[in-house]
């Protein structure tokens, strides 16, 4: 019986009526509301009720409501709403329906109190966001998408098998905090760590996220990776290899970041970064540090996706996010680009921006505990970020050399988007206590110490100090149009070459052999001819007599037993 | 087509003629001029207060200056040697790649301001 409607479902009863609705104003409705409604409905859920169904044996656990649960579930709404603000002018049913199954999955994926209900999510969210990369509708996309799909549904099925060995061994399929040491819960681990992105699982983020459309990278980048934050968070705080995980997370994705031209794909790197941030704050496990995770995936989802709404407004009106072909367009897309300044600010954690406020809880949680060198990692990734990110991106698209191209400013709608978001941004930063009541644990803490305000503009003014020093200088990388080797290289290129050269070799051989064969065996038959043949040695020497003789015996004996 | 045009101040929006300011070198190098006297002064900030710090690192002067502006140059020295070893062309995963083809242009609203 269900006795708490999950939130999920309005996500789906709105992509159930979507298609039935004409385009404009009642779907605009659908697509605004939707969210909003179950954002509301989140918001009022009492912490600690739960919702069970029993389903072949299983007692599946629908909902569970308690504050990390419903923080989650809030941004995701949040997010959803936006996204589909930004979305309007789409008359795509495919990218709108997708799009709500998807927040549906990833929604009921948060509330969901086990795993085989969290799996069921877990395939829902992996299956309906590919739509989202299909509906570029060219065959590039579709490759990437295939790519995608195969990542997200083996980590599904990987879940599925943990689940299954865990039930197996302890009898519960419940979704609590589990301790990493048996089988079953490094299979959960790793299906949850291909869905954060882990590193050298992480390639179909860059792969995937800048082959969706202008809008379906916005949808997309906020929900996939951090449901999976979510549920590290749920399954395995305070797990230490979380930590040297989450660090690596936040080093090398930027090296990357700094050296691509497709500024779509740099905002996925430094999605990668900023997800290590999380992944520490999980690995530490403080109530500090996990509240550090929770709050910095909601100021993450926010100015996440004003970047990718400002580079996306700037792919929508000039055709291409590469960095080469952009430049100089503040003059004619000016709000663009102080929104995408926003987000760049917020993401390089500026004060009174939304990073300022959430990230340090983590470095906070990190050094507390006394992981040093992590927190000294953390500190680079964070100068890093901004020179990366929070210049890189408005530098190159907005200013830079001139392209000379003169687009319009982004749609209404799409300002919309951007502004509330930019103003969600700028709020988390100067009203931190409103996202601080939110988390799952109590907190008291300052960000806005004069220690805390004065070393982090250190270290952003002369992280932009390097970034200009080294632009006049001439070191700075200049944008390029290449295609930079990851480690999706290994499946793209080195598995299909080992296989390919594998199937040709075993080919080969095969024919080699059949090929050996057949000879020696039409040697001994032609041998064999030659000499038992009709003109064949052997033949001269047969006693056709005796033949006939010995058939007239067998004859006659065979009439005398008929006989007898 | 969103094509190179000839400038017309008239033809960008109110705010975007404002930063028109910006598109003038001397108040470009103004601009860098102020970073460098902002980051003079940030750094000439730690003689100023008393910091509450985790480690003995952060104590000492400037650190987070020296810190962020040193690991930045590292940072980008070696970004610039992974790109000689990681960059292909373009169409190194085949001209049909989702790194190698346009957007379509039906996802598109090109739409310039002559427009």
């Amino acid at each position: 019986m269900i006795d708490v409607f999950p939130p999920a479902f309005f996500f789906f009863i709105a992509a159930a009526i979507i298609p039935f609705l004409p385009h404009g104003i009642f779907r605009t409705l659908v697509l605004l509301f939707a969210p909003l409604i179950a954002g509301l409905y989140i918001f009022d859920l009492s912490h600690g009720v739960s919702s069970q169904i029993e389903l072949a044996g299983l007692s599946l656990e629908l909902m569970r409501v308690d504050k990390l649960s419903v923080v989650f579930g809030l941004i995701f709404c949040l997010a959803s709403f936006l996204g589909n603000l930004y979305a309007l002018h789409v008359r795509d049913s495919v990218q709108q329906i997708a799009a709500l199954a998807y927040v549906g999955s990833a929604v009921g994926a948060v509330f969901a109190g086990d795993l085989v209900t969290l799996f069921l999510y877990w395939e829902g969210a992996a299956i309906t966001s590919v739509f989202l990369i299909w509906a570029r509708r060219t065959q590039g996309a579709y490759h990437s998408g295939m790519r995608y799909l195969i990542m997200q549904i083996a980590s599904g099925v990987i879940l599925l098998g943990g689940t299954v060995l865990l039930y197996r061994e302890t009898g519960s399929i419940a979704f609590e905090a589990m301790t990493l040491g048996s089988f079953p819960t490094w299979l959960i681990f790793i299906a949850f760590g291909i869905k954060c992105a882990f590193p050298l699982l992480h390639n179909w983020v860059q792969d995937a996220y800048p082959a969706a459309t202008v809008t379906g990278t916005v949808i997309l980048s906020s929900f996939t990776t951090k449901l999976a934050v979510y549920a590290l968070a749920r399954g395995f705080p305070g797990t230490e290899i979380l930590i040297y995980i989450g660090a690596t997370m936040t080093l090398f994705p930027i090296f990357y970041a700094v050296i691509e031209n497709d500024l779509r794909r740099v905002l996925a790197y430094s999605l990668n970064n900023q997800l290590g941030f999380m992944v520490v704050g999980v690995g530490v496990g403080t109530e500090l540090a996990l509240n550090g995770t929770a709050a910095h995936a909601v100021s993450h989802i926010l100015y996440k996706s004003l970047l990718f709404m400002s580079v996306g407004a700037v792919l929508f009106r000039t055709g291409t996010a590469k960095a080469t072909q952009l430049g100089g367009l503040y003059k004619s897309m000016p709000l663009t680009m102080i929104f995408c300044v926003i987000g760049c600010a917020s993401i390089s954690a500026f004060p009174f921006f939304s990073g300022f406020v959430t990230k340090s809880l983590i470095l906070s949680g990190a050094a507390k505990e006394g992981y040093y060198v992590v927190w000294g990692i953390l500190l680079f990734a964070s100068a890093c970020a901004f020179h990366y990110s929070g210049i890189k991106i408005p530098y190159f698209a907005f200013f830079s050399h001139d392209s000379g191209l003169r687009p319009k400013e982004a749609p209404t709608h799409m300002l919309w988007a951007m502004g509330i978001t930019a103003a969600l941004c700028i709020g988390v930063g100067v009203f931190p206590s409103v996202l601080y009541s939110l988390l799952p644990y109590e907190i008291s803490y300052n960000a806005y110490s004069i220690t805390h305000v004065i070393t982090q503009l250190q270290l952003l003014f002369f992280s932009a100090l390097a970034f200009t020093v080294l632009l006049r200088a001439g070191i700075y990388p200049p944008m390029l149009k290449a295609v930079n080797l990851d480690f999706d290289w290994t499946y793209r290129k080195l598995l299909p070459a080992i296989f390919g050269s594998s199937a040709s070799y075993v080919t080969r051989f095969w024919s080699a052999i059949t090929l050996f064969g057949m000879a020696k065996i039409d040697r001994v038959i032609s041998g064999l001819y030659r000499s038992h043949g009709p003109e064949g040695r052997m033949a001269r020497v047969w006693p056709t007599g005796a033949m006939v003789l010995w058939i007239a015996i067998i004859l006659t004996a065979t009439m005398i037993v008929n006989f007898i | 087509m969103a094509d190179k045009m000839k400038e017309n101040p008239e033809n960008l929006p109110l705010l975007g003629r404002k930063l028109l300011w910006l598109d003038n070198k001397n108040h470009v190098r103004k601009l860098i001029f102020g970073l460098y006297v902002t980051c003079a002064l940030l750094f000439l900030a730690d003689f100023f207060y008393k910091k509450k710090t985790y480690l003995d690192l952060e104590d000492i002067p400037g650190f987070y200056a020296v810190y962020g502006f040193g690991m930045c140059v590292i940072f980008v020295l070696c970004a610039r040697a992974l790109r000689s070893i990681v960059a292909r062309d373009v169409t190194y995963y085949g001209s049909k790649d989702v790194q190698a083809e346009e957007y379509p242009e039906e996802g598109l609203s090109r739409e310039t301001l002559n427009d």
